[in-house]
């Protein structure tokens, strides 16, 4: 959401047709969630990430497997993109800590270092607070990215024309789990045509003689 | 649209009142374009918006810079017990135990002093039957932190000890059970110590108690942290309760517990922990410095 060149006119009409859009999504989006109420992940559940830190669970019988510990971490209104910030994000999900750090410090982005500082707190965090063993023996399970609260600025054009730029802040959120990381298998393309095959092998007509 | 009702209205004006003169009205008074209202203004110092802020009326209230104190407790254990040597243990008379043993004699003289004193300002108090009063209290106090019941804990700990048994407890599983008493408690020593002004007198006495008792420690997920629920301990402690003497509605409170200086170390937490070291230089290797960690002096401190 850049700046765009845009008449007067033409402004306000846009405003006034994406006003009644956003009055009709909401409205289909209000009777989706009264239908699909348990487990809806609104905005991916950013704005109580802060909140996921303090829960407590019940003390665990001896004959249970270990609960592994969860941390949750974010940072507010990063001056950066959200959609730049999105491939970093996406790049060390699913990675050990220590890789995801190595990664994040040989990349020439300017939301790596952010993430990077992000991490290490998130890391000093568990130990200390969070009774966590071994600082290294956490992953990364869920890491992306949301839009901040954006400034308006305007843009000038020729002829005097304007824009409205956008100064885009984002947040960030990590989550790390203690123990090794889940493998994911990894499916290749002769597997997906030996699983379509059989597919097509183990159709039959119903209700026939 | 917006225009030609703008442009009817300059022409009915004259029209209507032939006496004034015409007022001339700008006709594209709508707004028709967004202007991001952080373009306009003007960057301002401090004075100017304290200058703008009172013309237009708004009062910002004074800011009490203040810091609370509170007077239902003193600060700390004043003149505190030194227990003996080998309490409650196979002892050899060591030297220390004789200085312990006559500084015990200088210091029961003054104990006895404070507890007149205390039976002055409190005529229920009596030293048979406090004992079993304060074991009490240190077991609802206890109950309540399990509970986390925060009301209750405020009225049977002080606003000292507070802290000091919640801190990092929050979103901690705790659970302690008392077995039962090894020995009968008693009263070992009190002190009557005034704070500030003459008269305000607080009472401060200290418990011997030996009991059992079973503690766990369980972390924000569920795993153990510390003990074990199911192995009783014997445990010797050294209770101080105290109570503002001169408030009538004061009540007798756990204010701290004193910890010996040949008390066992405790046990370590299950968990491993990384000591920090010395910071080595490019060329040293950690191998070679040969690095003692530095254990704790053995030193009488009261919790």
């Amino acid at each position: 959401m850049a700046a765009s060149v845009v008449t007067w006119a033409g402004l306000a009409a846009f405003g006034r047709a994406c006003g009644s859009i956003r009055s009709r999504l909401l409205g289909s989006s209000s009777t989706l969630s009264q239908v699909s109420c348990l487990h809806t992940s609104t905005e991916l559940n950013s704005k109580h990430w802060e909140r996921k830190n303090l829960v407590v669970y019940p003390p665990q019988q001896k004959d249970e497997l270990r609960r592994p510990a969860e941390i949750y971490h974010c940072r507010r209104q990063i001056k950066y993109s959200k959609d730049k910030m999105w491939y970093l994000a996406k790049l060390i999900r699913g990675m050990t800590i220590d890789q995801a750090l190595t990664q994040l410090e040989f990349n020439d982005k300017k939301g790596a270092k952010i993430i990077k500082e992000v991490i290490l707190e998130a890391q000093d965090m568990a130990v200390r607070n969070h009774n966590v063993e071994y600082k290294s023996n956490l992953y990364i399970a869920e890491s992306f990215s949301g839009k901040g609260k954006y400034l308006k600025r305007i843009r000038y054009h020729g002829r005097g024309m304007f824009g409205i730029m956008d100064k885009v802040h984002c947040h960030y959120f990590v989550k790390l789990v203690e123990g090794v990381p889940p493998k994911v298998e990894q499916k290749t393309g002769f597997d997906q045509a030996k699983e379509y095959v059989e597919q097509l092998r183990n159709r039959t007509i119903i209700h026939s003689l | 649209m917006a225009t030609s009702i703008c442009r009817t209205l300059k022409y009915l004006q004259p029209t209507i009142c032939l006496n004034i003169k015409p007022v001339f009205v700008p006709i594209r008074t709508k707004k028709r374009y967004f202007i991001p209202p952080a373009v306009n203004v003007k960057q301002k110092s401090q004075s100017e918006q304290e200058t703008k802020a009172r013309a237009a009326g708004v009062v910002v209230r004074q800011q009490y810079i203040e810091r609370a104190i509170n007077i239902s407790c003193t600060a700390g254990i004043f003149d505190p017990y030194i227990p003996p040597e080998g309490d409650a243990r196979l002892s050899t008379l060591s030297k220390e135990g004789l200085k312990q043993r006559t500084e015990q004699l200088r210091q029961s003289a003054a104990s006895q002093l404070a507890f007149r004193k205390i039976k002055d300002h409190d005529n229920e108090f009596s030293t048979k039957e406090f004992p079993a009063l304060a074991q009490q209290i240190f077991i609802d106090a206890h109950a309540a932190l399990t509970q986390f019941n925060k009301e209750k804990l405020h009225s049977l700990v002080t606003e000292r000890c507070y802290p000091e048994m919640v801190r990092g407890n929050r979103y901690k599983t705790l659970r302690w059970r008392f077995i039962e008493s090894l020995e009968p408690p008693r009263v070992v020593h009190a002190r009557c110590p005034d704070m500030i002004s003459k008269g305000n007198l607080y009472g401060q006495v200290t418990l011997r108690v030996h009991s059992r008792q079973t503690l766990a420690i369980y972390d924000r997920f569920g795993r153990l942290m510390l003990g074990d629920e199911d192995e009783p301990r014997d445990v010797l402690e050294y209770l101080v309760l105290e109570r503002h003497l001169v408030n009538p509605y004061g009540r007798w409170r756990l204010h701290g517990k004193i910890v010996p200086a040949w008390a066992p170390p405790k046990d370590p937490i299950i968990k491993t922990v990384i000591i920090p070291g010395p910071t080595l230089k490019p060329e040293e290797a950690f191998e070679d410095l040969h690095y003692q960690v530095p254990k704790p002096k053995a030193v009488q401190w009261y919790k």
